[in-house]
């Protein structure tokens, strides 16, 4: 009697975390042999990513000079994007916010921001590249598109959250439409305006590179360029600038962010 | 001169917010509505520029070249026109934190300018001068540089105030001036609303009936949504009870304690005092 009660202590004691660990465990093998994974195609996969990491670790320096350009490129595109994006996600996001739309604008203008969130960028990408061609210009496009989606519902919630006094005190001077919305609606919320947008752009760096490799030219198709050619010491020093790029971006962006986030304090 | 007559309003459950207030007001006049919180006060203000619309009744507004308003009954681009004239400060301050104070003056005439001019801020020399005057006005004008959002409490309501001077109107509401200041920077904000009255007639609603005795023409006590007063600034303590409730007279009188027992809450008063404080 007593002992299978201590038995029952043991499981209990020990049962909470070795059931959830077994069935993770589980989970991994079954998934492991849905895809296909082996564990000798690991090792060998390590081996050979090793020779490979040697040749990354030997930059070609002289390739440097070409990778300023592109470089460049990206960040204008990230900039360009991010900041088209913002101008139009404002629109959205006034007629998004409740407390300036009526309800069943509102209601479809966030369904469709969170269509658009829905869809990857990539994909935006792939249809404005058969639509506008190769080139930064369909890259700058597709990020608007996509900070849209993001940027049209964090305004839309900022707005939400203004005091409705600030916005009658507007209204009650006998100011119109307009002006209600650029004195009492925008010029409040311009700090998280440019706070998000800035935060937009940090994503937009890096998101830059991914689609410079599908279609919208910059450091992200030279990378995946070296990286067809098989020339690694090329692609490790684009790596060495995206890096760098997306570094110093996440730096001045947040440096900035607290800069304005500073300013709103009381001294 | 502001003319209400009869004016209500009820919840749609069938809850009646005001019941039935008239008064009129003309220049000269500087009217304190008192009244407990929930009373009906600043629905009352917000009825006076049309910020809400009563079930029944009528505001009439009459300006210095004899033209007359209803508020209730215009239509909305006539209404802007008529706030345009309604100069009002509000409970705590809002303005617009990141602007100076200059450009938060300058905003008093919005409604007076095209849109245009407006986005762009294109105020003429005249307009600024006559802002920074108003400014002077309350004291300020050293301050007209400063972001809004770096004054003090004081400071920013006093902007506010140069704000309805400078909007140039024929009715200066106030809805709670005095909340969020101190007793002194109270002081100052009445001194410099009183005088405003001998051009327009001044409404504000306060909850500092030693404050309106001092300082205003004219007392208007609201309960439950109707006039339960109207007339004398200086309220006896009988009135003030009527008008706050008895918990009110246990705060002016505090109840005498026979000398035994007061005896022994002084021996114990270091324990009472960290007791209570």
């Amino acid at each position: 009697m007593s002992e299978i009660s201590s038995n029952l202590r043991v499981f209990r004691r020990y049962g909470r975390v070795l059931l959830p660990l077994a069935g993770i465990l589980l989970l991994a093998q079954g998934a492991a042999w849905v895809c296909g994974a082996r564990w000798d195609l690991v090792f060998k996969g390590m081996w050979s990513s090793t020779t490979f990491l040697a040749q990354l670790l030997r930059p070609d320096f002289s390739a440097f000079a070409d990778m300023v350009k592109p470089a460049l490129d990206s960040v204008f595109i990230a900039l360009v994007g991010t900041f088209i994006g913002t101008i139009v996600s404002l629109l959205f996001a006034l007629m998004a916010a409740s407390n300036i739309a009526p309800p069943w604008l509102r209601q479809s203008v966030r369904f469709l921001l969170g269509m658009e969130r829905a869809l990857p960028e990539i994909v935006i990408l792939l249809f404005l590249v058969a639509a506008l061609g190769l080139g930064p210009f369909a890259g700058v496009v597709a990020l608007a598109i996509g900070s849209v989606g993001m940027l049209g519902k964090l305004i839309a919630d900022a707005i939400e959250e203004l005091d409705p006094v600030s916005i009658e005190a507007i209204q009650a001077i006998g100011a119109n439409r307009v002006q209600v919305i650029v004195f009492g609606v925008i010029q409040p919320i311009i700090p998280s305006i440019i706070s998000l947008s800035l935060f937009r752009f940090e994503y937009s760096i890096r998101l830059s590179v991914v689609l410079g490799a599908v279609g919208a030219g910059g450091i992200g198709l030279e990378l995946y360029r070296s990286f067809v050619i098989l020339d690694y010491g090329r692609a490790a020093a684009a790596l060495v600038v995206t890096l760098v790029l997306v570094f110093l971006s996440e730096h001045a962006s947040g440096y900035l962010r607290r800069k304005i986030k500073g300013e709103g304090r009381l001294q | 001169m502001i003319e209400v007559t009869n004016i209500s309003k009820a919840l749609p459950g069938g809850k009646k917010l005001l019941d039935g207030i008239s008064f009129t007001v003309r220049k000269g006049e500087f009217v304190g509505i008192l009244g407990a919180s929930g009373a009906g006060k600043t629905l009352t203000l917000r009825c006076l520029n049309g910020l809400l619309k009563p079930d029944t009744g009528s505001v009439v507004v009459q300006d210095q070249d004899g033209s007359k308003w209803d508020i209730c009954t215009i239509a909305k681009t006539r209404l802007r026109q008529l706030r345009r004239r309604i100069g009002i400060v509000f409970q705590g301050y809002h303005l617009v934190q990141r602007l100076t104070a200059l450009d938060n003056v300058l905003l008093g005439r919005l409604g007076q300018i095209s849109t245009v001019r407006s986005l762009f801020y294109g105020f003429t020399d005249k307009e600024r001068a006559a802002a920074l005057s108003a400014l002077e006005k309350v004291k300020i004008g050293a301050l007209a540089g400063a972001r809004v959002g770096r004054l003090s409490g004081g400071e920013m309501q006093r902007v506010a105030i140069a704000r309805a001077i400078f909007q140039n109107p024929a009715l200066l509401l106030a809805d709670e001036p005095l909340s969020n200041l101190d007793p002194s920077n109270a002081k100052v904000i009445m001194k410099l609303i009183q005088p405003l009255a001998q051009e327009m007639p001044v409404i504000g609603v306060f909850h500092q009936p030693e404050m309106t005795a001092r300082y205003c023409t004219r007392v208007i006590a609201i309960k439950q949504g109707g006039i339960i007063y109207d007339g004398d600034p200086r309220l006896t303590t009988h009135q003030l009870v009527d008008i706050y409730g008895e918990e009110l007279r246990q705060i002016e009188n505090p109840p005498i304690l026979p000398t035994g027992e007061a005896a022994v809450l002084t021996r114990n008063s270091e324990d009472n005092e960290r007791n209570f404080f």
